[in-house]
């Protein structure tokens, strides 16, 4: 009964901007989405996250681990600095690249990752990520999604990435909450009915997130 | 608090719901009654005129054809059925009984229920993956062997019903079951999407896991192509069986080693369910088998085919799983009925024996007929004496032929009038009267015995002596005893086998 991994990258913004009541409810709404996952059988059976912090520098905040072993503290975000957003992408092929399980004639390996990124401004490093994206494209992700948080967001940057831009207007917690739940449910879609018109697709977002065209 | 909402059915009767969202899946939203007796679903778009003329039918004319008949309440416990449906500001929706509260975790998962589960829906998931089995889900949940084999018997009964009645359920899945092993009950939910051939088309192909090879294989044609497979009551019985399968084996029959491509996951992945299928366990091609080293810890020893072999379901089981899974993978047409997994799984519970091991997890398993009996699970060696009875029931006067079918006795175990005449049947047609049971086997001072306490005609027939009601009858080797006269009344050969 091999079980594929389905590998989750999660690319939090924590650049100064975010100090205060923008991290605290990213925090709130992260672990909301573990407990919610954790609830859903299939999910504790093949999701393992990972989460890349970026502002000054990228981090490795939780390496690659099962649903169940995800243990996050509360993610910081300092006083002030950059959204280095290149830097970012690039320590995510690095970690893909490392991680990922691929197919042997003798194993199974791990599904398509799925990619989600959050931020509420836009690259410093424009060229680091403009040059990280056709890279990022390369490793064949199952699904990309970008999220342009509160108004000082730059959407144009995120749909040369990928078109799944989601938009929330505000910083707050009912903001974050409704898109962690949807990244929750976007994560467990692959148990449910499949519908007669081919590919499984994400959920319709919540109210509070647009999704552009 | 939120307001309650007060509106009326199509028939005019009158329904309320508490105006605060419970649940909300793809394509419904759920509020509950104020007293929480129902629950009132509205559709979050508007289904096209066909999906309601289906719906107006699930509501009316179907469920009437199950439930407004006699033996019609049996159904109750075993569908979550809509019983009528409504609009409200322009919302189509269906009222349906709330899910009886043993379908929710009373105890979730191990270590105090770390992961929050208390008081969710028991989906059968849980439950069909030893993974999930030994790391999560708290002992007191999972229940037993015997209670997991009364699982599939209630869920086989349900699908038999609805084939019965010319529907198919389209989406049978263990999402769309909710399952109770601690008690040995199952409920089909989800019956709105019910497939009528030739009238009504399914609405999705299934849920991943249990979608018959033959859709998987025509999935990427359009949907009016001839040579497409939908969801009819053929991808409901290959669905079944791999339900059966999981929650006796905890693992699926097709999820196996063997890789088909390994650039690309997801045709691998359609592959594996459709185009090349193979029964892990397929008795000639051992290319699908589960690689045991590449097993988690805790998917052992179910992941173990050798030591845990489909055979364990015994001699009515097994050749059932044969069929749907060597046989009838291919070829749908041979896939087992409803109504052939259910029969086999009623004479399949009179083969269950009581593990010794007072603390092994399954605590019931099969006898294997071989001299030196042990339960698979836990490997426990049976000592003793068994008395088996061979089951005869009469053709003609006089005349009685073998049933193949047999009942081990265990000490404290329930004789019932279905044991007693071949015309009785276990399931929802059961007379109030026949449900007590007639008689019970007990253990005492080194012998077997039969106490009878509602069989007329029970007796020894060598010596011809009666045993009354309120008596017993000591089981002897090669003993054969009347437990009937008349149609379809049995007779037993005792067989005394001395382990």
């Amino acid at each position: 009964m091999p079980i594929r991994r389905l590998p989750v990258y999660i690319l939090l913004d924590t650049s100064g901007s975010m100090r205060g009541e923008p991290i605290h409810s990213v925090n709130v709404g992260l672990r909301a989405m573990f407990s919610a996952l954790r609830q859903d059988p299939y999910a504790l059976e093949s999701v393992h996250l990972s989460i890349i912090t970026f502002d000054i520098e990228p981090r490795e905040y939780l390496p690659l681990t099962p649903l169940d072993g995800v243990n996050i503290g509360e993610i910081q975000a300092p006083d002030s600095g950059a959204t280095f957003l290149g830097a970012a992408l690039e320590l995510l092929l690095q970690c893909v690249d490392r991680d990922l399980r691929r197919n042997t004639p003798e194993a199974k390996g791990d599904w398509r990752p799925l990619l989600f990124l959050m931020t509420d401004g836009s690259p410093s490093d424009l060229h680091a990520f403009r040059q990280a994206i056709p890279e990022v494209k390369r490793r064949d992700f199952g699904s990309i999604v970008a999220c342009a948080a509160g108004p000082k967001a730059r959407q144009d940057y995120l749909r040369e990435l990928t078109d799944r831009v989601v938009t929330l207007d505000t910083l707050d917690a009912a903001a974050f909450s409704g898109f962690f739940k949807w990244v929750s449910a976007s994560v467990a879609v692959g148990s449910s009915s499949a519908g007669l018109a081919d590919q499984v697709s994400l959920p319709p977002p919540p109210p509070e997130i647009q999704l552009l065209p | 608090m939120a307001r309650v909402v007060t509106c009326q059915t199509f028939e005019g009767r009158t329904v309320a719901f508490v105006d605060e969202v419970i649940g909300s899946g793809a394509m419904k939203e759920v509020y509950f009654s104020p007293d929480r007796s129902y629950i009132v679903a509205f559709y979050k778009t508007r289904p096209d005129p066909r999906a309601r003329e289906r719906l107006e039918m699930i509501t009316g004319r179907y469920r009437e054809s199950i439930f407004d008949q006699v033996g019609g309440d049996y159904w109750r416990n075993l569908f979550c059925w809509p019983t009528a449906m409504l609009e409200h500001q322009g919302r189509l929706g269906l009222v349906a009984p709330t899910y009886p509260g043993h379908f929710f975790f009373e105890h979730g998962s191990r270590n105090d229920d770390r992961l929050g589960i208390k008081g969710k829906e028991k989906e059968g998931k849980w439950f069909a993956a030893a993974n999930l089995r030994n790391r999560f889900v708290d002992p007191r949940e999972l229940g037993d062997w015997l209670g997991h084999l009364q699982v599939c018997l209630r869920l086989a009964r349900a699908v038999r019903r609805l084939h019965m009645a010319g529907l198919a359920h389209s989406d049978l899945s263990y999402k769309n079951v909710l399952v109770d092993p601690s008690r040995g009950l199952a409920c089909v939910i989800d019956v709105d999407g019910l497939v009528v051939p030739g009238k009504y088309p399914p609405d999705v192909v299934g849920t991943p896991d249990f979608i018959a090879p033959e859709v998987v294989i025509t999935s990427h044609l359009p949907k009016d192509d001839p040579a497409r497979q939908l969801p009819r009551r053929e991808t409901d019985l290959h669905a079944l069986a791999v339900l059966i399968y999981m929650y006796l084996l905890y693992r699926h029959p097709l999820r196996g080693g063997q890789v088909h491509d390994i650039d690309d996951e997801q045709r691998d992945e359609r592959l594996a369910m459709g185009e090349r299928a193979l029964f892990i366990e397929h008795p000639s091609e051992p290319g699908n088998r589960i690689r045991v080293a590449d097993a988690k810890p805790t998917e052992l020893p179910w992941a173990d085919t050798e030591r845990l072999p489909f055979t364990l379901t015994g001699p009515y089981l097994s050749p059932l799983f044969q069929q749907a899974f060597v046989t009838g993978l291919r070829d749908p047409s041979q896939r087992p009925s409803a109504n052939d997994w259910e029969t086999a799984l009623i004479k399949t519970v009179d083969l269950i024996q009581p593990c010794r091991n007072l603390g092994c997890e399954q605590k019931w398993y099969l006898f294997d007929n071989s001299t030196q009996p042990r339960c698979p699970f836990c490997g426990t060696a049976f000592h003793g004496q068994l008395p088996v009875l061979n089951l005869y029931s009469s053709r003609a006067e006089g005349l009685f032929r073998p049933d193949n079918r047999r009942l081990m006795v265990w000490t404290g175990q329930s004789l019932f009038a279905w044991h007693a005449n071949s015309l009785i049947v276990p399931n929802e047609r059961l007379a109030e009267t026949e449900k007590a049971r007639v008689g019970y086997f007990v253990f005492h001072a080194g012998s077997w015995w039969l106490v009878n306490e509602r069989l007329p005609d029970l007796m020894d027939l060598a010596t011809k002596t009666p045993a009354p009601i309120g008596g017993q009858l000591q089981l002897l080797d090669g003993q054969r005893i009347l437990l009937a006269k008349g149609e379809g009344g049995r007779l037993v050969v005792v067989q005394m086998v001395e382990i």
